[in-house]
Formats: structure tokens, C-alpha cells, sequence
């Protein structure tokens, strides 16, 4: 078992610890547990977790303070807790270097979920980013610049296509509206959501089944977008 | 005593010399047809005269000049102040002490009517002043009806009354800076316990007199009486508004944890059962158990973040974080979410692609559409058609969210937007009734108007959105490339 994953879990509330810890080692994960900003950042010093689950609610810093830290000198994946209605500091947090976010109170489905992608995203950063990604019918050959939908090519505007291969290149994860805006348009468009607005639903009918109900370019409220490839 | 209103001091002396020369003149015209002992009488009237309108001091002066003109011009030898006959002599002394006596007492009579006249105006402005503070609330009213008083009855250059406390007040009279040099006059408005403030007056000439200072230290102690009655009433209902929130905030709790109590009892009583062993593993009671928990969380979970949304309201820090967004997308959003609660339900949506982009806060908005559809779905019987519609409207876009349940009462149709307002009884139903009052909150924040309808079919909720941000419409998209 010296190969499975190491994560840090960084949670004030020991219930949520009790949860966590039970389940994920349940699911084969190292687990290693901190309950204030400043202990998680001694345990993530000394063990090197994989991945930290952070909660922004610490009692003695500001979540957001301790991503930025982390960020100082590791890339492991940081997936960040917080309670509804936090979206400025989820946004501010993921700003600073965190990679996904969930919600309190959350399924475990979908913190699995969001741990797999994470874990898969730095094992890329590290060997080969794979070149195709596939998503249902899609299919998006970021070397090539093709996208086709089943054996069609679809035509999309440079923007669109930008777009769409920022996205495809980072699958399962969040992206905020201004990465997404810093990334694709430029750091002076920051602000502009309304771009945003704009290509997502160009995009989703050119790509969706059902664009009022898109099932590969999710919104992610008051947050950004993310969009689901085939795992 | 207080100067007599008609003549200045200097004014009044000149006016006795003047009237003694006159009556010395027309006596000295006939001097031949009249004896002395009535000149002596004669002249007396004067003096009297005098004394009456002048005063005591004038009187006396008077008095004396008359005595040294009646010698010098009546008793013989004339032109000398000397006197022959001792008869004369007793009229002259006669004279003497009756027109002293005469003055004074008339002197004193007037002092005496003066001062009552006096006291009587005080009295009088007394009044005034107390009852135009009677029953008064405002510290400013009393601030202003002092300073007028006090301008009315010294005819000063300028009065400023300060009130001092939690919010001070100043009033000015004229409404102009104060003069620069330092107020001739200041009185403090003192309570029993503290100063709550002062009276300053600039008043060049004359010279504030002691009866003035001491009229306006009583106006002072009058203001001071209004002051703490104003502040007794205030405090007062301060706390009758406190009772009535607290009254409040008990049957919001006890509203609250009845609602709050429903999925934990059913979360607590699925948990319990599949700790026990009365449950196999394998049995399909067990994945409902399971899922019963799931629902029931999730439920709770969304009766938190009502309550929190709308202590948010409440507290006015309902900040919309507005962008330009597309109404169909934020629909769109919603609808996928709640697919699972409109199964019963068919639901319509013309949100049409060519609507211009709206300055909303796309979280709140989902919420505003999420409880609108939710409570169309909880109260619109199963198989009846739920819409939404959107469309332009002037400067604003105009929603509206309609279902085919039950009407509600004329009377009802505004108090829906109230918190904790059921149409129906409370346990018909779920829910913590504060949905439709939080989408008032949000549309209402975000500039616009929300209100229900009877339809010929059912109910409608309408709501408006600004399409302006800051006067400014959706900007305009930059060039795109070629397609590729």
C-alpha cells in the first residue's frame, strides 16, 4: 500500500474529519488529517501529500491565505471545502492556485470525482499531456486543431476554438471566468464575462445534443466553467 | 428698573426742563392775574406728568427745578432767590415736599406697573415656549422653537442653540455662520443629570440686562424637560420595537426548527433503522432508507440557505454581483437541476436566444427561478403545464413564471411576498415560506419589481430586470477570426 495516494485533509469540524478520513481510506487513500491552517502546512511540509483538501472556514487563517502558501513551493492538487454562497472566496482561492472546489454539504461521489481528476491532472503535468480528448461523440485533437462531432468536422471561429481547447486541455476542472478570460482573451479582458456568455452558447450549439442542457460544457454558478471529457 | 419705552434717559431730562420752562413761561404771562399759592398748585402738574411718564429720578429733578424757577419768578423780590415774607417761605416748603412726595409716589406706582407689566410678558412667553414644547419628539423642533423664542423676545444678531447627545443638533438663527467674536450670552440647557446642551447669543447693544439672562436660563430649563421628555418617548419605543422583533424572531424559530425537525426526523429515523439489524443488507428497503437520507439532506440543506439568504435580505448585505448575462443560459441552468421535482409537470420555456443580455447576478437569479418554479410545482396539481416566459419590455426584461393551481384571493396576491405568509395552512405543505419573499429580495435588489397574478388558468409570477447597468446597455463583443 506504499503507493497509494497520500491525502492531506485540512478541516477544523472533526466530524467532516471522521467522514473523510473513514471514507477515503476506505477507497485506499493515505490519510493524514490537520485541523488549523498552520498544522496543515507543517503536515504538507514534512509528508509531501498528493493531494490536501482544504477548508476555507479555519479557525486561525483564511483558507485562502494557506493555498496561496502551499502554492509557494508545491503543486500538489488543492481541492478546496466551503459552505455556500462563498463564492468570492472559492473564486479567490482557486484564483490563487487551488484546482477544484466542492460545496458543503457534498456527496462523496462527486469528492471522488473531483479527486481522480485532480490526481490524473498532476500526474500529466509530470509525463505527456495526451493530445485527443474525447467526450461523448466529441472529439478534440488539440495537436491538429480538428474537432469533430461523431466522424463530422465541426467548423468553429478562432475564438471558439481557443476556447474550446482551453477547456478540453483541462478537463474535469474548474476553470474560473477570469482564467478562462486571462487564457483565451487577454489579461485586459479580465472582467468581461459577457465574451464568456456569449462563446459558451456559440459553442453549445455547435457541440451540444441539447444546448439548454449541456452535458460537456457545465456552468459552475457565480464560479466558471468545466467541462466533462470521457474519463 | 427697565428704561421707559418712550424716551431715552438723556431724552426724558431734556423733556422735563422743556416742560417746566414752558409752564414757567405761561404762568410768568400771567403772573399779574394769579397768586402764588396756585401757581404753586399749578405747578405741581407738570411734575406730575413728569413723574408719570418719565419716572421717579426725572421727577424729582423736576420737582427741584420747579422749586428754584417758582422763587425765582413768583415769590417776591422776583429775579432773586431770596424770599421776604415768611408766608412765602411756608409755600415754598409746602411746595417742596409735596411735589417730592407726589413724585415718589407716582414714581413707585409706575416702577411697581412696570415690573408686573414685565413679569407679565415673561410670563406670557413662558407659556408660549412651553406649549409650543409640549408633546414635541424631535430634538431638532425643539432646538428650533427654543432658538426662535429666544430670537423673538431679545431681537439678537444671531442665536445658536447646540443640543448635545447621540446625534447632535444645531440650529441657527439667522441661518448664517455665527459672528466671530464670542456670544455675549451663553446658557447651558441643564437636566437633572447632565448638560444636554447650550443657548449662545450675540447681541451687540444694549447689554443683555439680568431679567433677560434669567428669562432664557428658564427658557433653557423648559428645552431641558422637552429634551428629556423627547428622549424618554424615544427610548421607549425603541424598546417596543425590540419587543415586537423579539416576538417575532420567536415564532420565526419555532416556525423554523418545526421545518428544520421534518427531514431530520426522517434522516435520524432511516439512519437508526440501518445501524439496526432489522434491515438486510440487500433488501430494496434499504436503498429507499438510503436515499430518504440523501433527499432529506439535500432538503435541509436548502432551508439553511433560505434562512441565510434571507437574514441577508433582512440586513440589507444582499450585494447582487451583477454581469452580463444570458437569461436563457441562467433558465437553462435551473431547469437541468430540477428535472428530477418536474416530472409531474410539463413544462413550456420561451426564453428566446435573440433577448439581450441581462446585468444580473447569475446565482441569485438561479435562485429567484428555482423558487418561483418550485412553488409553482409544489401547488400546480400533476399533468398541468408550468411556463416560463421572458421578453423585452422598454428598458427592462419582463419574466413570467405561470402554472395552472389554484388562484389565490385578491387580498393574498401582495402578502405572498411576505415572509412566513402561507395562503394555505401550514401543514399542507413544506417549505419555511420564505422562498417568494427572497426572490423579492433579489429582484428587488437588482432594480426591478415582482408580483403575482391571477391567469384565466392559474397563477402567474411576473417579475421586471433592468436592462440598463449604470445607464448603459450590453456592450458589444469584439471581432472574431475567421473560422478556422
Amino acid at each position: 500500500m506504499n503507493n497509494a495516494p497520500h491525502i492531506l485533509v485540512v478541516d477544523d469540524e472533526l466530524q467532516i474529519q471522521r467522514a473523510l478520513r473513514t471514507i477515503l481510506i476506505e477507497k485506499q487513500f493515505k490519510v493524514s488529517v490537520a485541523s488549523s491552517g498552520e498544522e496543515g502546512l507543517t503536515i504538507a511540509a514534512t509528508a509531501e501529500p498528493d493531494l490536501v483538501i482544504l477548508d476555507l472556514g479555519l479557525p486561525d487563517m483564511d483558507g485562502v491565505e494557506v493555498c496561496a502558501r502551499l502554492r509557494e513551493w508545491t503543486q500538489c492538487p488543492i481541492i478546496i471545502l466551503s459552505v455556500r454562497d462563498g463564492e468570492r472566496d472559492k473564486v479567490a482561492a482557486l484564483d490563487k492556485g487551488a484546482d477544484d472546489y466542492l460545496t458543503k454539504p457534498f456527496g462523496i461521489e462527486e469528492l471522488l470525482a473531483r479527486v481522480r481528476v485532480a490526481l490524473r491532472h498532476s500526474a500529466q503535468k509530470q509525463g505527456t499531456q495526451s493530445k485527443v480528448v474525447k467526450a461523448g461523440d466529441l472529439t478534440i485533437d488539440l495537436a491538429w486543431h480538428i474537432v469533430k462531432r461523431g466522424e463530422d468536422e465541426v467548423k468553429l471561429t478562432g475564438t471558439e476554438y481557443k476556447l474550446l481547447a482551453f477547456l478540453a486541455a483541462n478537463h474535469g476542472r474548474v476553470l474560473t471566468h477570469q482564467s478562462i478570460l486571462i487564457n483565451v482573451w487577454d489579461p485586459a479582458d479580465a472582467d468581461h464575462t459577457e465574451y464568456l456568455r456569449v462563446y459558451m452558447r456559440q459553442l453549445r450549439k455547435k457541440l451540444e445534443e441539447d444546448p439548454e442542457r449541456p452535458k460537456y460544457i457545465l456552468t459552475e454558478p457565480g464560479i466558471g466553467y468545466r467541462f466533462i471529457a470521457d474519463e | 428698573m427697565r428704561p421707559s419705552p418712550y424716551f431715552s434717559s438723556t431724552l426724558q431730562y431734556l423733556f422735563s426742563i422743556a416742560l417746566i420752562a414752558l409752564t414757567t413761561l405761561f404762568f410768568f404771562a400771567l403772573r399779574d392775574f394769579l397768586d402764588t399759592t396756585l401757581v404753586a398748585l399749578l405747578y405741581l402738574i407738570p411734575i406730575g406728568v413728569i413723574t408719570t411718564y418719565g419716572g421717579f429720578t426725572p421727577g424729582i429733578a423736576s420737582a427741584l427745578l420747579s422749586f428754584f424757577t417758582f422763587n425765582y419768578f413768583f415769590i417776591k423780590p422776583y429775579y432773586t432767590l431770596a424770599v421776604h415774607r415768611p408766608l412765602d417761605l411756608v409755600i415754598l416748603i409746602i411746595f417742596l415736599v409735596v411735589s417730592v412726595v407726589l413724585s415718589r409716589l407716582v414714581g413707585r406706582a409706575q416702577t411697581g406697573l412696570a415690573a408686573a407689566n414685565a413679569r407679565e410678558r415673561e410670563a406670557t412667553q413662558l407659556y408660549e415656549l412651553s406649549t409650543a414644547l409640549a408633546g414635541l419628539h424631535n430634538e431638532y423642533t425643539v432646538a428650533q422653537i427654543l432658538g426662535k423664542q429666544v430670537s423673538a423676545l431679545l431681537q439678537g444678531e444671531h442665536v445658536e442653540v447646540n443640543i448635545t447627545g447621540p446625534q447632535p443638533v444645531r440650529f441657527c438663527l439667522p441661518q448664517v455662520d455665527a459672528p466671530s467674536r464670542p456670544p455675549e450670552l451663553t446658557v447651558s440647557i441643564q437636566a437633572a443629570r447632565s448638560i444636554l446642551g447650550e443657548i449662545l447669543l450675540w447681541r451687540g447693544t444694549p447689554n443683555i440686562s439680568m431679567g433677560e439672562t434669567r428669562l432664557i436660563q428658564t427658557f433653557a430649563s423648559q428645552a431641558a424637560l422637552a429634551l428629556e421628555r423627547a428622549r424618554l418617548a424615544q427610548a421607549e419605543s425603541r424598546a417596543k420595537v425590540l419587543e415586537e422583533s423579539d416576538r417575532l424572531k420567536s415564532a420565526i424559530l419555532s416556525s423554523v426548527s418545526h421545518e428544520l425537525r421534518t427531514p431530520l426526523s426522517t434522516i435520524k429515523a432511516a439512519a437508526s433503522s440501518l445501524r439496526g439489524h432489522d434491515v438486510s443488507w440487500d433488501s430494496p428497503a434499504r436503498v429507499e432508507l438510503v436515499a430518504a437520507i440523501d433527499d432529506e439532506s439535500d432538503h435541509l440543506n436548502m432551508l439553511v440557505g433560505n434562512l441565510l439568504d434571507m437574514s441577508r435580505i433582512e440586513a440589507g448585505v444582499l450585494k447582487p454581483k451583477r454581469e452580463w448575462n444570458i437569461m436563457a443560459e441562467i433558465v437553462g441552468g435551473v431547469l437541468a437541476r430540477m428535472k428530477h421535482l418536474a416530472e409531474e409537470h410539463k413544462l413550456e420555456i420561451d426564453v428566446p436566444e435573440e433577448l439581450p443580455l441581462v446585468p444580473a447576478d447569475y446565482v441569485q437569479m438561479e435562485q429567484v427561478f428555482t423558487n418561483l418554479l418550485s412553488n409553482s410545482l409544489k401547488y400546480a396539481p400533476p399533468n398541468t403545464v408550468v411556463r416560463v416566459r421572458a421578453r423585452v419590455d422598454g428598458e427592462s426584461i419582463h419574466v413570467l413564471v405561470s402554472n395552472q393551481g389554484p388562484q389565490i384571493p385578491l387580498a393574498h396576491l401582495e402578502r405572498i411576498f411576505d415572509k412566513f405568509y402561507r395562503v394555505t395552512e401550514a401543514d399542507r405543505v413544506t417549505g419555511t415560506g420564505l422562498g417568494l419573499s427572497i426572490c423579492k429580495g433579489i429582484i428587488e435588489a437588482h432594480g426591478g419589481r415582482i408580483w403575482a397574478e391571477n391567469l384565466p388558468d392559474g397563477l402567474g409570477f411576473n417579475f421586471t430586470l433592468p436592462l440598463l447597468w449604470d445607464g448603459k446597455s450590453a456592450p458589444q463583443l469584439p471581432m472574431d477570426t475567421e473560422i478556422e
